[in-house]
């Protein structure tokens, strides 16, 4: 690409002091629209999650202005055009109302999230669109909120609204209203987003007139083009920093949340120049649970999630617009998780995405070592409690968000107890749950050893104890993950401690679950999720025994630990040099275990990673009926020879030679 | 001491420590600028006290009340120099700092990091103590926790502790007790008991509250206690009252007990003193402006008070005491101008501070910022910065911008002052998108405002800004570098009291919320009483949070006197919630939250300042070329001193005193009131 050293180099239309304001004023009347939102919306997912975003998009249907503080950053690659083009000429006045991942074209990837486009005219002509979203309380389907894990295809999961007209020359349309209403437990909280969302459409419309009075619709129209090249400019320089090549990686999510069945999740990066190549060839076929990512084969959001985050690590001034993703190129084999083919359920898409997110920072990791950390704690659960509310119904709260840290990399360890890596929430204060639920929260707090060791250590995990005050209570832990699976570690640097729920820990009748979807619990008994720690970084036993020392004061690993999984021997609180040495000489001796832990390498020892590429293509290629069954039967032949809770429990040397040559001959079959 | 001797008011600011003296009675106020001395500011307070005093030709035995504001708990925060504190927490929350609001600085960046806990975790302590959401007890420590917890204390070797129960806010007695009772134990460690300071529901924000009180308040008492003797050896007997957070102030003993109530004091002062002459000038509305050396902040002001936001970010920590609602809006004087690689024109965020500051400076500095921008535009004189005591180099900054010019591709003519020009609509477009955002987020349009400029560059910049956000007038006040001093020795004595209810409104509670509203006045009369006898008269004000129930969240609702009744408040919860969101929701039932009392004891006006009538057009000193919109204009010079009351002039036109340079773009005139402010006002589109 050509080398920039004058403005004339740049090829854009508008001198460098127009677009620096233009570029300012436009991002900010995205930001405007959603403080708009925020202040006018009702319910729970505004004003406190922020599950919302609103944004400027060109002619092409891409965004040029996207808010950068407030609302979800993710959904910057999302493309509005196809919703555009569905619904044929547009008037001044008109919003396009959608909430179907297929029928858009992936802009909605789930139901609950309602998007929303208004064309602005000027002088009779569009301008630009208006976009917005917000996840709303409930579109009906089978169950409250509408999303579950187990539904099996997108008609469980509520009313579809392809892309229609709401609002005609500014009215709302009478027979789209009426569907909204009856399809929804919450009608009336639906209709105060929508008016909230119309609220920041009519924010956005007038301060963009407003520009356009001030520096002319050319120059403005010219700004939505330039501003989109300017950060593929920016995005390219930052990406020419990768080495060119190929860098594959792939990771597991522990279940489909229906079968114990592993889900994988594998990638090719390849960078060249300033470009990459996502290539998911070998993701597992979709699965018949909510997980499926409604990519449509583009560079969606939240398939790229990671390299917008790497540009913006990398080079914080970059303008957040579609222009990102200009260097960015996909393959999403369709009928693959990340490429469902309809009427796939995709109500927790996040879960999946999650993973994927994970899979391209190993991958990255790979070509740039100092950057990218390891595997972050790769959890979202809300802990949500429903309680007999005395009146024959049920009274239904987040306890908390949980999650874990952030991975360790070189020269810094994890973030404790935090990671903003595909969502960025705020928890509950522990004293407004319990003003409202009837639970006495025992412990939120981090949860010590859980961290994977490291030169450099990963964020621990936390903890969560309740103690239950109302008979037949149900407690669901939806989005449980890294039960089986551990945070990865990397460059020598260990995985974090897997995430577990026990029921009355310390007593007799203490119980260890695994994965639960809903659990019946009452009075007195105490419940304990601890999510998983995020990975280390470079070898434990190269790691400052002072920054050992530290962490065992401030209680983030105990003395065991330290002895453990650093050789740092500790005694009557202070190093003790000569066993430290002798220890850590044994370490090394000895070598290091694996960086994804035992159950993985049990794992990849059956099921090798190039057989799993190779199966994976062949099964996605397969009829979307057939897929499945097959699948199932692959797994089923294989499994029969391995203990019930593999890979858990591991299995003999003879039994997993065994059981890789019946993968190997199935997947000939194939 | 005298009751009716002169009233000082200073601001401590980073350059400069400004006073302002009002004798009573006596129109006429002096004023005075010491440098500061950063590394004990306490220093050129009593210099600077002592030349004001001879100035004023008064004597240290004749001065009534001296009303201070300081950032030095500010900076101790935000630089994480305060005491070495331990914090004493129910068993299970240990984690509570690092947890905090689980949320990271940045979504995108993920080499981001979290803030720094103000306590490390090894120096927070568990105790088994805590209460049911109702106020129930349902663990109280018994002798030996107690023992146990005390002698932890003591070996961490700490300054100050900081304790907090789990549901601590239902009963704000019991924690103090324990405080008090682990204090005896622990040889008289200073302990803060957050439930005593701010009981509202929140454990993280209210256990911050307590921890940052306990963090900076070994500091305070020595600054303080070093501060009154040295005054005191000047002979200088008169009470200290110390500005507030909240725009008020209180008595030094108040400020010592709870200096977290005083950490966003300096702002504070002059958003306050801003709202007091909008509204003795007959302006109802306005944004305050003030723009120094590192950065520009906004404010809003109806009816002569300010606006109170309860949720601030303090160096990464919210803070959810009441404070003046004070938002950041971008670039500063010295504010950087320079080009990314990609060829696009920048400022900020860096700044070029006082060292080496500005090129025109000569002090070393390369990069030009935005008062060389000024400079190059004939918006400064070169010979009068600073009422001329430091003279300017307008030829470095014109080399430095033109070399600003060449890279952004502008080539020719006048190319360094049309780079200057980029530069300043790239900053002022900066701060339009700030302020709008700012006033979206409260629903209020920026265009039925007047903008009310100060701090050193405010004036200079102020028309810039409202010609582009569209305000169409700008009132200057008569001093407006040290307006912040003015501000303090015009603060009335106030703190704010909250309890949170949390149940529906019934006749019940509406009774239950006077009662509270009785509790906390008389706390509040308490307080007052103890606070001397710089009150003249007292006032309370009175607001609750409501909301309708199931909703996400609450509303501040203003209570007066006759709001009693539970239909009463449910009526004025209704209105209010219709004018903010434009709907009212009758069915539903309607949940009290918190509680809200301000205790404010009312301290004599300054008198009314104003200046002899004028002859209708002042007497330009001279003209000057001024750079606006690619080409030189012949702006008239005036002295802001030759305006009398009534005196107008039509743009452009630059006006100058000793402490800033006001500019008056083409299509504005200006027009000087009794009291001396000048307003600006729009009268035509710019050509």
């Amino acid at each position: 690409m050509r080398e920039i050293s004058t403005w004339k180099d740049t090829q854009m239309k508008l001198d460098s002091v127009t677009l620096a304001i233009l570029g300012n004023k436009l991002a900010a009347v995205s930001e405007e629209m959603c403080l708009t939102l925020q202040r006018t919306g009702r319910t729970l997912y505004v004003k406190e999650t922020a599950d919302f975003a609103c944004a400027l998009a060109g002619l092409d249907g891409r965004f040029f202005a996207y808010p950068r503080s407030i609302g979800v950053s993710g959904f910057v690659g999302l493309e509005c055009l196809p919703a555009i083009e569905a619904v044929g000429p547009l008037q001044p006045g008109d919003v396009i109302l959608t909430n179907d991942p297929y029928r858009s074209e992936g802009l909605a990837t789930h139901l609950p999230d309602l998007h929303m486009i208004e064309p602005y005219f000027h002088e009779g002509r569009i301008v630009a669109y208006g976009w917005c979203f917000v996840h709303c309380s409930d579109v009906g389907g089978r169950v409250p909120s509408s999303i579950s894990p187990v539904n099996t295809e997108i008609f469980q999961e509520g009313l579809r609204i392809p892309p229609v007209k709401l609002m005609k020359r500014g009215q709302m349309t009478p027979e789209v209203r009426l569907f909204l209403d009856a399809n929804s437990r919450t009608p009336d909280a639906n209709m105060g987003d929508i008016r909230a969302m119309l609220a920041a459409l009519a924010a956005g419309r007038r301060r963009l007139e407003q520009t356009i009075a001030q520096h002319g619709a050319e120059a403005v129209s010219n700004a939505a083009t330039d501003l989109i090249t300017y950060a593929a400019q920016k995005a390219r320089t930052v990406l020419r920093r990768v080495p060119d090549g190929t860098y594959a990686f792939a990771d597991y999510l522990d279940d489909d949340a229906a079968t114990r069945l592993p889900v994988r999740v594998a990638l090719a990066a390849t960078f060249n120049d300033g470009t990459v190549h996502l290539d998911f060839s070998g993701t597992d076929p979709q699965v018949a649970t909510a997980m499926n990512i409604p990519s449509r084969g583009r560079p969606h959001a939240w398939l790229t999630l990671r390299v917008l985050a790497l540009v913006n690590t990398l080079d914080s001034t970059t303008p957040l617009n579609a222009g990102l993703l200009d260097p960015v190129r996909i393959t999403a084999p369709e009928g693959s998780l990340v490429n469902p083919q309809e009427p796939a359920a995709t109500g927790v898409r996040h879960a999946a995405a999650i993973r994927v997110n994970d899979v391209l920072n190993g991958a990255f990791g790979k070509a740039l070592p100092d950057v990218m950390p390891a595997a972050s704690s790769g959890t979202v659960i809300p802990v949500v409690m429903a309680e007999p509310d005395g009146r024959g119904g049920r009274r239904v709260q987040v306890i908390e968000p949980m999650i874990g840290g952030t991975g360790a990399r070189s020269g810094r360890d994890g973030v404790d107890g935090r990671d903003s890596g595909i969502s960025n929430l705020a928890n509950n204060p522990v004293e407004t749950v319990e003003a409202e639920l009837g639970v006495e929260i025992l412990a939120y707090a981090l949860r010590p050893d859980s961290g994977g060791a490291g030169k450099w250590r990963g964020g621990c995990g936390m903890e969560l104890t309740f103690r239950v005050l109302t008979d037949d209570s149900n407690v669901l832990g939806r989005g449980m993950e890294r039960l089986v699976f551990r945070p990865w570690g990397s460059y020598g640097g260990r995985p974090g401690a897997p995430g577990e729920l026990i029921i009355n820990r310390g007593q007799a009748d203490e119980q260890r679950l695994g994965k639960i979807d809903v659990l019946t619990v009452n009075a007195g008994d105490t419940v304990t999720f601890l999510t998983p720690g995020a990975g280390g970084w470079g070898n434990p036993a190269e790691r400052d025994p002072q920054a050992v020392l530290r962490d065992v004061q401030n209680g983030f690993v105990t003395i065991e630990g330290a002895a453990g999984q650093y050789g740092v021997v500790i005694v009557a609180g202070t190093i003790d040099a000569d066993a430290t040495a002798a220890r850590r000489a044994h370490f090394a001796a000895g070598g290091a275990s694996g960086a994804r832990g035992p159950e993985r390498e049990q794992w990849d020892a059956v099921f090798a990673p190039d057989l799993m590429d190779r199966m994976n293509r062949s099964l996605v290629a397969l009829p979307g009926a057939v897929r499945q069954r097959k699948r199932r039967e692959i797994f089923n032949r294989v499994l029969a020879g391995l203990p019930q809770d593999f890979p858990r429990q591991p299995a003999d040397v003879a039994a997993v030679a065994a059981a890789r040559q019946v993968l190997e001959s199935v997947a000939r079959e194939l | 001491m005298q009751k009716n001797g002169a009233r000082i008011g200073i601001d401590v600011g980073g350059t400069f420590t400004d006073f302002v003296l009002a004798n009573p009675g006596e129109e006429r106020l002096v004023y005075y600028k010491e440098p500061s001395t950063p590394d004990d500011p306490s220093r050129a307070l009593i210099e600077g006290l002592k030349s004001l005093l001879e100035k004023a030709g008064i004597g240290a035995g004749q001065v009534a009340t001296i009303m201070h504001g300081t950032t030095i708990g500010l900076n101790a925060i935000i630089q994480r120099r305060g005491a070495t504190i331990a914090l004493v927490v129910t068993k299970g929350y240990r984690d509570i700092l690092e947890i905090a609001r689980s949320r990271m600085p940045s979504s995108f960046d993920f080499h981001a990091s979290k803030e720094e806990p103000l306590v490390p975790r090894y120096r927070i302590v568990e105790i088994d103590a805590r209460l049911s959401a109702s106020g129930d007890v349902t663990n109280l420590p018994d002798e030996a926790e107690l023992d146990r917890v005390a002698a932890e204390l003591a070996a961490l070797g700490v300054e100050a502790a900081a304790l907090v129960l789990i549901n601590g806010y239902t009963k704000p007695a019991l924690e103090i007790d324990l405080a008090s009772r682990l204090s005896q134990k622990a040889n008289g460690l200073e302990i803060t008991s957050a439930a005593a300071i701010w009981p509202e529901i929140r454990e993280y924000e209210r256990t911050l509250v307590a921890c940052l009180n306990a963090y900076i308040q070994p500091l305070m008492h020595r600054y303080f206690t070093g501060l009154k003797s040295g005054l005191e050896r000047d002979g200088v007997v008169a009470p200290i009252l110390v500005t507030a957070s909240n725009g008020g102030s209180l008595s030094l003993a108040s400020a010592q007990d709870r200096p977290v109530e005083t950490i966003l004091s300096g702002p504070a002062s002059g958003v306050m003193a801003a709202a007091r002459l909008a509204s003795a000038a007959g302006v109802t509305s306005i944004i305050t402006f003030d723009m120094g050396g590192t950065s520009s902040d906004i404010a809003v002001a109806s009816g002569g008070s300010a606006a109170l936001a309860t949720r601030t970010d303090i160096g990464g920590l919210p803070l959810v005491l009441p404070v003046v609602d004070v938002s950041a809006i971008g670039a500063g004087g010295g504010s950087i101008v320079w080009v990314d690689d990609h060829g696009v024109l920048k400022v900020g965020p860096r700044s070029a501070g006082a060292m080496p500051g500005p090129v025109s400076y000569g002090r070393g500095g390369t990069e030009p910022a935005v008062t060389d921008c000024y400079l190059a535009l004939g918006y400064i004189d070169p010979n009068g910065f600073l009422g001329g005591r430091m003279k300017l180099d307008k030829q470095a900054a014109e080399t430095a911008l033109g070399a600003i010019g060449e890279r952004i591709g502008l080539e020719g003519r006048n190319a360094a002052a049309r780079a200057a020009e980029g530069a300043l609509a790239v900053t002022t477009a900066g701060m339009a998108t700030e302020l709008y955002k700012t006033l979206a987020a409260r629903g209020l349009d920026p265009a039925t405002f007047a903008l009310l400029p100060f701090g050193g560059a405010g004036p200079t910049h102020a028309n810039l800004l409202a010609e582009e956000v569209g305000i169409g007038r700008v009132v200057i006040p008569p001093a407006a570098g040290t307006f912040c001093a003015l501000g303090a020795a015009a603060a009335d004595l106030r703190r704010d009291f909250v309890r949170s209810l949390r149940r529906p409104l019934t006749d019940e509670s509406a009774q239950l919320l006077q009662d509270v509203f009785a509790e906390l006045a008389a706390e509040g009369a308490v307080w007052l009483d103890r606070e001397g006898e710089q009150a003249e008269g007292r006032r309370v004000e009175r607001a609750v949070d409501m909301r309708y129930a199931g909703q996400a969240y609450e509303l501040r609702v203003s209570l007066d006197e006759t709001c009693r009744a539970a239909a009463d408040v449910a009526a004025a919860f209704h209105a209010e919630h219709e004018r903010i969101y434009g709907f009212r929701d009758t069915e539903t039932e309607i949940e009290l939250g918190t509680a809200r009392l301000a205790m404010v004891g009312e301290t004599a006006k300054l008198a009314d300042q104003t200046i002899a009538a004028g002859s209708g057009r002042p007497t330009a000193k001279g003209e000057r070329p001024l750079f606006r919109r690619g080409a030189w204009l012949t702006a008239a010079v005036y002295d802001r001193q030759a305006f009398g009351a009534g005196d107008q002039i039509s743009g452009p036109a630059i006006i100058e005193q000793d402490d800033t340079t006001t500019i008056l773009l083409p299509n504005w005139r200006a027009r000087a009131d009794d009291a001396g402010n000048l307003h600006l006002e729009r009268h035509a589109d710019e050509a």
